[in-house]
């Protein structure tokens, strides 16, 4: 997947995640490799369990203590980040070059430490400030992200700021030391819709302002045609379909993906049923044989089931890992819903639409 | 936070009087007055009419009754005129006994035939009388005596003798010094208020209970010290606790230029309060020194040896009975040649301190160790954790800065109440090496029938009690930002 002539920032290579999970193995990423580029909104879309929360982790060593990295490499400025075992070192990559923004802002911030002393803490501990440079940064930081009279809220603590203030706050804490990644796991899942949008547009202000790459996980397939530029959707483990926004949403070629877009409530029709992907995603306890979706497929061949298809080029920048896009395989058109939605989201996105600019 | 302190005081107080209100009821009411007497010697010596009378005499200083001889009964009725009816005027003495008939009091006869009334107190009239002289207000009225004219009612300034200190003195007083300064707690003492919970009995016959409770123990320590008149003498004698003596003798007047000459004296040996007090403190400060850093440790390396090592302590020291934890630990202490009773070497050798403090201090970590733990373990998976470590904070910032400061909340409020309540005292390590502390006072009390150091002991402990929830609450103001003391709604 990776192009020549591109600012390559992180590159993950054939990166393989197990869990230890009551003496059982479970593979919870298998053989992912992906390059990101630098600047990029890279949206990582997919269904719970399908491992998008634990491939970013991977990136700054916050795998749970019974999961580790069995195989692949993840380069970042030149270190491969799977070769770090020290938590010292990772303390040099954490919160200063790759910054995590979690999904509940009510929770992620400590209870009885004010809200400033949050905010220089990173400060002070990787760029070395005093107490005092650290503070007047500290500032600085809340007035841009949106906080008003950031001199006097300094010295309050979360309680005393509404949901979609803490969000800002832990956005204003993951950049308060300029990273060149940030990733955002679920940042408005449990945001109301309103402060959504407030919260994905700061975030895209923000990154052009400073530059940074973001990785959005999330299922709120809204968010991801607003703000992003890059598309991966992962299905147990791997990542099925590889690309630009528009192409993943007007011209995707996996079934799945197919699946997930017309599975969106936001185009559902009045009156008729909303479309659901039927069956289960397969247990990562075990050997996954084929095309990991091919069971739940309804174009699934025979193929499907005894070979794992490769990643087959649809344009430059789009991959997808069926068969289907064997030559040799049968024409099948995407479903209707997935056709006519180009219409749909223009509708949604435009002024108006609930993923419209405010 | 003023308002909801004043009202939360207010209901302090209410709750005080509740339970103390419910323990003079049910001592007085369902306790058999008889049992007061099984440990009085003064009523093993007696019989017949003299032991009834006696017993009717104490049952009526005690609080239990209003008793009336005969001839008390003539005082009453005929006030000055009762000569006649107390020589034995029978058509008097009838009226006498009808009068007091009337108002409600029981007419029996002792086995030599003389009347006698006795009005056994209700519920109400107990409780009245115990409120009514709870509080005693020294003024410079108080005393009146007809011996010595020319005693000043007034107040003044003067000196504490003992270190040169201002202090308010007070002529007419029942107290001579009213309020003075000195190195020991609380600093500021004061003798205008007093609480008066009536006298101890049958142990201690006659010294009022919170007397018995603060006075030192052991013999009388004489320091050299100065007196009024310029006298300079080794004494006993505690000059700011001086109260006004009606009949000054020769020795009084060589030491005192007034009447203020009955003085507590000091003691070799602290009082039973403060022996408790330096035990308890000393062993609580070491729990705290040792369980808190373990209790960190043992969450910092969970499942790891020192956590393993950690709850095999906790499950002994709770499994094993502190009865048998305590003998044990004090035959340990014998082989160290450490004395297994307290008065062996007594209050000034060290000693004598190091195994029951030790194993006050052992008793009480495993429940701290244990709860930290728990605590600290339930913060770290908490997700501002997850957080702080996605700020790139180490394990050991992460622990310092927010888990122990989130951890040490509920352990916080609870260290007042360990603090305050040290002076309750041990019951079971005081009675094993029979240190003369506070811990069997309440049982040997009960057991003694000593009603009133009954009552002045659940005083002070329901107090007590109640006030160290009150500062545990407001130290978790301090401590926890989210909490603000306020009535439901806020101001």
């Amino acid at each position: 997947m990776s192009e020549q002539g591109k600012n390559i920032i992180l590159s993950v290579k054939d990166l393989e995640v197990k869990f230890k999970v009551r003496d059982r193995v479970l593979t919870a990423i298998r053989r992912i490799s992906m390059d990101f580029e630098e600047g990029k909104v890279v949206a990582i879309v997919g269904e719970s369990g399908s491992g998008k929360s634990v491939f970013t982790k991977t990136f700054t060593g916050m795998l749970e203590v019974n999961g580790e990295v069995s195989g692949g490499e993840i380069w970042f400025e030149g270190q491969d980040l799977t070769k770090i075992k020290k938590d010292s070192e990772w303390e040099k990559i954490r919160g200063k070059k790759i910054a995590t923004v979690f999904q509940d802002p009510m929770t992620s911030l400590n209870p009885v430490k004010t809200i400033g002393d949050q905010i220089s803490e990173v400060i002070i501990k990787h760029q070395g400030k005093s107490k005092t440079e650290a503070k007047k940064m500290a500032i600085e930081m809340m007035g841009k992200v949106g906080i008003k009279d950031p001199d006097k809220r300094y010295d309050e603590y979360p309680f005393m700021y509404s949901g979609g203030m803490r969000q800002r706050i832990v956005i204003a804490i993951a950049l308060a030391c300029r990273p060149r990644i940030l990733i955002c796991d679920e940042p408005t899942t449990a945001l109301d819709v309103t402060i959504q949008a407030q919260i994905i547009r700061l975030i895209k202000d923000l990154s052009e302002e400073y530059g940074f790459t973001t990785i959005y996980i999330t299922h709120d397939l809204g968010v991801v045609a607003n703000v992003a530029d890059v598309v991966a959707v992962m299905y147990a483990g791997q990542i099925i379909e590889y690309g630009n926004v528009d192409e993943i949403f007007y011209d995707s070629r996996h079934p799945y993906t197919w699946g997930l877009l017309s599975s969106l409530p936001q185009l559902g029709e009045k009156g008729e049923d909303l479309f659901a992907i039927r069956g289960t995603p397969p247990s990562l306890f075990e050997e996954v044989k084929g095309d990991a979706f091919a069971p739940r497929s309804n174009y699934a061949m025979k193929i499907d089931y005894e070979q794992e298809p490769p990643f087959f080029k649809v344009t430059d920048t789009h991959y997808a890992k069926t068969w289907l896009l064997d030559p040799r395989a049968p024409k099948v058109e995407p479903p209707a819903a997935v056709r006519e939605l180009h219409a749909r989201m223009q509708a949604l996105t435009s002024k108006g639409g609930i993923y419209g600019e405010r | 936070m003023k308002k909801y302190i004043l009202r939360r005081i207010l209901k302090s107080i209410v709750s005080i009087f509740a339970v103390v209100s419910i323990i003079i009821v049910m001592i007085y009411t369902m306790v058999p007055s008889e049992k007061v007497f099984d440990n009085d010697a003064g009523a093993k010596k007696m019989k017949g009419d003299q032991l009834t009378t006696y017993k009717l005499r104490k049952l009526e200083e005690l609080g239990y009754l209003d008793f009336a001889s005969r001839l008390e009964m003539c005082t009453a009725t005929f006030g000055d005129d009762a000569k006649a009816c107390q020589d034995g005027d029978e058509a008097m003495n009838a009226q006498a006994v009808e009068a007091f008939a009337a108002k409600g009091y029981e007419i029996k006869e002792l086995k030599s035939g003389e009347q006698y009334a006795v009005h056994n107190y209700r519920w109400y009239e107990l409780l009245w009388r115990f409120y009514s002289k709870l509080v005693v207000v020294d003024s410079k009225n108080a005393i009146q005596d007809p011996d010595n004219p020319d005693l000043e009612h007034k107040y003044y300034w003067g000196k504490n003798p003992y270190n040169g200190t201002p202090a308010l003195l007070c002529s007419g007083c029942t107290y001579k010094y009213q309020m003075y300064f000195n190195g020991t707690f609380p600093f500021i003492h004061q003798n205008k208020f007093k609480l008066n919970f009536g006298t101890s009995f049958p142990t201690n016959q006659g010294v009022a209970t919170t007397q018995v409770i603060n006075d030192g123990q052991g013999s009388n320590k004489k320091i050299s010290q100065t007196f009024e008149t310029g006298l300079e003498e080794e004494s006993a004698l505690i000059q700011t606790s001086c109260q006004y003596k009606y009949l000054t003798d020769h020795l009084d007047e060589k030491r005192f230029t007034d009447h203020y000459a009955t003085c507590r004296s000091f003691h070799e040996s602290p009082s039973m309060v403060e022996t408790s007090y330096i035990l308890g403190l000393i062993a609580l400060v070491i729990a705290y020194v040792m369980a808190i850093p373990l209790g960190i440790s043992m969450a910092q390396h969970k499942d790891k040896a020192i956590d393993k090592i950690g709850i095999a302590y906790i499950n002994l020291l709770i499994a094993v009975p502190s009865l048998a934890f305590i003998f044990f630990m004090r035959s340990i202490g014998t082989l160290f040649n450490l004395p297994d009773k307290f008065p062996q070497l007594g209050f000034k050798d060290i000693r004598s301190y190091i195994m029951p403090v030790l194993i006050l201090a052992l008793l009480q970590t495993p429940s701290l160790m244990m709860w930290l733990r728990r605590y600290m373990i339930d913060q770290s998976n908490a997700d501002y954790v997850k957080f702080a470590r996605a700020k790139g904070l180490s394990q050991r910032e992460i622990f310092r800065k927010h888990i122990l400061r989130n951890a040490i909340i509920p352990i916080v409020n609870g260290i007042p109440g360990s603090i305050i309540l040290c002076i309750s005292g041990a019951l079971i390590t005081e009675s094993a090496f029979a240190v003369p502390g506070m811990g069997k006072m309440l049982p040997d009390a009960i057991k003694q029938t000593n009603n009133n150091m009954v009552i002045t002991l659940v005083f002070i402990f329901t107090a007590l009690s109640i006030l160290s929830v009150l500062i545990g609450d407001l130290l978790m103001t301090v401590v926890d930002p989210r909490i603000s003391l306020t009535e439901k709604g806020g101001e």
